[in-house]
């Protein structure tokens, strides 16, 4: 191995960078565990509580027996899941109207693109479960109110992400139905549509995915559907049946992913 | 005759300060052939785009079948640009449609509302444009994706759709610029039946001199954004294509090219 002086210049100056960012990195990460007040350490240290809570009271998962129970939570998963297909598709649609109007390439009004994806933006950054809480407070819960909080993020994301997918479009196929004479909607119809329809339709399953977890998440706190029978059980201790549900949400998870990712792929092809 | 387009002292100035076009005085009759040859950059394209005015003249008047071009707006612009069949280098389909669909696309500015909307075309449109494709010798390819056809097939594609707009004037964008020369030489000779056949203007902006030389009935020099020839093409001599591409920079004659000069 020759001294380390014989190495040129560029690599000694990458192992400095990283040095000094694996430094910072350490640096960083103590103090914020010092703010939190937190030692890492201390779940594998006090881990026997957690571990005898996982083991005693969550398992084993056990089906409810009472009259009715049952069908509830599937009542439960069911509204979830209607929860997520409705608000990802009232989203999407309202999604491809508003994201004509965020795209430069596309928009009529190019000047007002901007603010268009900046308030687009402006809404997605605030997660779903934010909007379900104000929207509670004002409105009161329900998986009304839950469907509104999901399909207003869903509804930035995709403005985002379909706005992306015709900046992506080659500007010469528009540019042909210009010259013909054909109408804004016209060349949405004929131009944008046809050309983008893979792109949206996968941008849209994505949302589907995304909105099932959601959708859990926002009825434990108001939303209905299976986050709330959760959130019930939970309160009640009633830790087995909880396990039971838990369990079931991740089956439902897993199955929308698997069929979406599935259909996505066909969509590439 | 009337001519079908005038330019009236065109300029065109882009907001970077560029001249891209310095007052041109031109007029196009039916039946003409204009090919409009100059170096790169030397405003061809800005000269198609004004007709129809994809991109707007600074100053000067362009005049489309007696109406001036900058003064429309909305439902007259677009009842304008009608008249007008483009046919570009890259072709511009919309390659996930079917053939037939991309040369009904020429209809599209015909039709109003709701039927322009879900392209509900009437049937003798379609029987139309089924009988043109079959003409340009694409028969078998009607129900082909516009994307699945080689650039030959495209462009014949593009042509379709320009005349389905029943215009009057065609304008061609270096429409055998990325083509092989088989391809070019039927290209050429589809837009100068069809101009014939149709009594249109055709202005096409071309690279290769031969291929404007073969087929122009007049030809159209530009350099750096002004007009420095306008004639026949047996007047454009040594001393003509050196006002134009500037001496020493006249492009060579490709064989293939000359082959096809009948």
């Amino acid at each position: 191995m020759p001294p380390d002086r014989a190495l040129p210049e560029a690599v000694r100056a990458e192992r400095r960078a990283y040095a000094l960012f694996f430094g910072a990195l350490l640096l960083v990460v103590a103090l914020c565990t010092w703010g939190v007040a937190f030692n890492p350490f201390e779940l594998f240290g006090k881990g026997d509580a957690f571990w005898t809570f996982l083991s005693e009271d969550f398992w084993p998962p056990r089906i409810p027996q009472r009259e009715g129970r049952l069908e509830a939570i599937l009542a439960g998963i069911g509204v979830t899941f209607a929860m997520a297909v409705a608000s990802a598709t009232v989203a999407a649609v309202l999604a491809f109207l508003v994201a004509l109007f965020a795209s430069e390439r596309v928009s009529p009004f190019p000047r007002l693109a901007p603010l268009v994806r900046g308030a687009a933006t402006f809404v997605r950054n605030i997660p779903a479960l934010v909007w379900a809480f104000i929207l509670f407070s004002s409105l009161g819960i329900g998986t009304g109110v839950g469907f509104v909080a999901l399909t207003l993020s869903s509804l930035a994301f995709l403005v985002r992400a379909f706005a992306e997918t015709m900046e992506d479009l080659s500007q010469d196929g528009l540019e042909s139905l210009l010259a013909i004479g054909a109408t804004f909607p016209q060349r949405v119809a004929h131009g944008i549509l046809p050309s983008c329809l893979g792109g949206f339709v996968s941008w849209y399953l994505y949302s589907l995915e995304v909105n099932i977890r959601a959708s859990a998440v926002v009825g434990m706190v108001g939303g209905g559907g299976i986050g709330l029978v959760l959130f019930s059980y939970i309160k009640a201790f009633n830790y087995h049946v909880a396990f039971f549900i838990i369990l079931l949400i991740a089956a439902l998870v897993i199955a929308v992913d698997w069929m979406t990712g599935r259909l996505r792929k066909e969509l590439a092809l | 005759m009337q001519p079908i387009l005038s330019f009236r002292n065109v300029s065109k100035r882009y907001a970077n300060g560029a001249h891209a076009l310095e007052d041109i005085t031109l007029d196009i009759r039916p039946g003409e052939f204009v090919s409009v040859i100059g170096p790169s950059g030397s405003g061809k394209s800005t000269l198609l785009r004004l007709v129809n005015r994809l991109i707007p003249a600074t100053s000067g008047h362009v005049i489309l079948d007696g109406r001036d071009m900058a003064r429309l707006r909305g439902a007259d612009l677009r009842a304008q640009r009608r008249k007008v069949g483009m046919v570009f280098q890259n072709y511009n389909l919309v390659h996930r449609l079917s053939v037939f669909q991309n040369a009904l696309h020429g209809r599209l500015g015909h039709l109003g509302g709701l039927r322009g909307l879900l392209g509900l075309y009437a049937e003798a449109d379609k029987r139309r444009a089924f009988d043109l494709l079959v003409s340009l010798g694409l028969g078998a390819f009607c129900y082909a994706r516009a994307g699945e056809l080689s650039g030959g097939q495209k462009q014949r594609v593009g042509i379709a759709r320009a005349i389905m707009q029943d215009p009057k004037i065609l304008l061609c964008d270096e429409p055998i610029a990325s083509l092989d020369p088989a391809s070019a030489k039927t290209i050429m000779e589809t837009l100068r039946d069809e101009t014939r056949r149709r009594n249109l203007a055709c202005v096409v902006n071309l690279h290769q001199l031969d291929v404007a030389r073969a087929y122009s009935t007049r030809i159209v020099g530009l350099r750096q954004g002004r007009l420095v020839f306008d004639g026949a093409p047996d007047a454009l001599d040594a001393a003509a294509l050196a006002r134009i591409y500037g001496p020493g920079h006249v492009p060579a004659a490709a064989p293939e090219e000359a082959a096809h000069a009948s």
